[in-house]
């Protein structure tokens, strides 16, 4: 239940570490895991080499895929899955990451809703 | 469609029951029911938590290794040609071993609980000699001196009611189905004098 002013993790490679929603693309109030929202970078990783890498800066605007929420996921066969925290995954407008990389797990859904370049990403889904 | 086992209690997890908590290092973490979800976010260790099944285990009251579950255990994995007598042997070996592991499961439950049986009696001896003046130990004379008195007061018929309240406190002790015949030791241990 990632809603406007909702914090998420980024987890790909692209610089930023925590962004906020913005904005939730498809109507209603929410994002669950696989639907796109968009976030302003708020935190991105500092370091000598590792800023000028950067694929993003603090206070760009982008895309981003909702990956894991701490908010209950219903499965199909009834069970509820729950993750530690609330995480996205940038994308451009072609619903591309902008990252090379995915750090951490990824929920199942996202192969559900079209986005299975970030589920072949991730080293693992759930 | 699989029944998971739930990580804090070790019951069954069927579809539609309980949540499935995934950590961030990927480990998944299942719950039988809310009881359980939340213990875990309180983070209690279910083997110190005296309900579960792996409490219970760690502190010897349940069996932990059985031979009879051991031995399907091993080369379970392997897929083998469907084969009409092979699935028919299987089923009964499967029930023959379900029917060992619960008599073991007993017979554990029995020694565990066996050693006890020496100071039940006399913690009813000394129930007894409390409640019912006739059977009161005769090592204290303090005790004697006091209770003939009570004794003149009391009716027979209130001497019958005596009786059974100390009946009535040794049975939720000797209520359990192992222990049936207790409660006729219990008889025996009034009647010996």
């Amino acid at each position: 239940m990632i809603g406007l002013k909702g914090i998420l993790k980024v987890i790909d490679n692209s610089g930023a570490t925590f962004a906020e929603c913005i904005r939730v693309v498809r109507a209603g109030q929410f994002a669950s895991v696989g639907d796109e929202v968009v976030v302003v970078v708020k935190k991105s990783r500092t370091g000598p080499n590792i800023a000028t890498a950067n694929k993003v800066k603090r206070g760009d605007i982008h895309h981003a895929v909702v990956v894991r929420t701490k908010f209950p996921l219903r499965r199909a066969d009834g069970r509820y899955v729950r993750f530690d925290d609330n995480a996205c995954v940038l994308v451009n407008k072609d619903r591309e990451p902008i990252g090379t990389r995915i750090l951490s797990v990824v929920a199942n859904e996202l192969r559900m809703k079209n986005h299975t370049k970030l589920a072949s990403l991730a080293p693992r889904t759930v | 469609m699989r029944v998971f086992t739930c990580y804090f209690c070790s019951g069954p997890v069927y579809p539609g029951h309980g949540i499935m908590f995934v950590r961030n290092d990927s480990k998944v973490f299942r719950f039988c029911r809310s009881k359980c979800h939340k213990n875990f976010k309180m983070k209690r260790n279910p083997r110190k938590v005296a309900w579960t099944k792996s409490y219970r285990k760690a502190h010897g009251k349940e069996m932990v290794y059985d031979k009879a579950l051991a031995v399907s255990a091993a080369r379970r994995n392997v897929p083998v040609r469907y084969d009409r007598n092979v699935v028919a042997t299987t089923l009964t070996a499967m029930k023959r071993s379900a029917d060992i592991h619960a008599k073991r499961e007993r017979m554990f439950f029995k020694k565990r609980l066996s050693g006890k049986k020496s100071q039940q009696l006399a913690e009813a001896r000394k129930l007894i000699g409390q409640n019912v003046p006739q059977f009161a130990e005769k090592e204290t004379v303090e005790e004697q001196s006091g209770e003939p008195q009570e004794a003149q007061v009391v009716s027979d018929e209130e001497y019958a009611m005596d009786e059974e309240p100390a009946e009535a406190v040794k049975v939720p002790v000797a209520a359990t189905k192992k222990r049936k015949n207790k409660k006729s030791r219990g008889e025996g241990a009034m009647d010996m004098d």
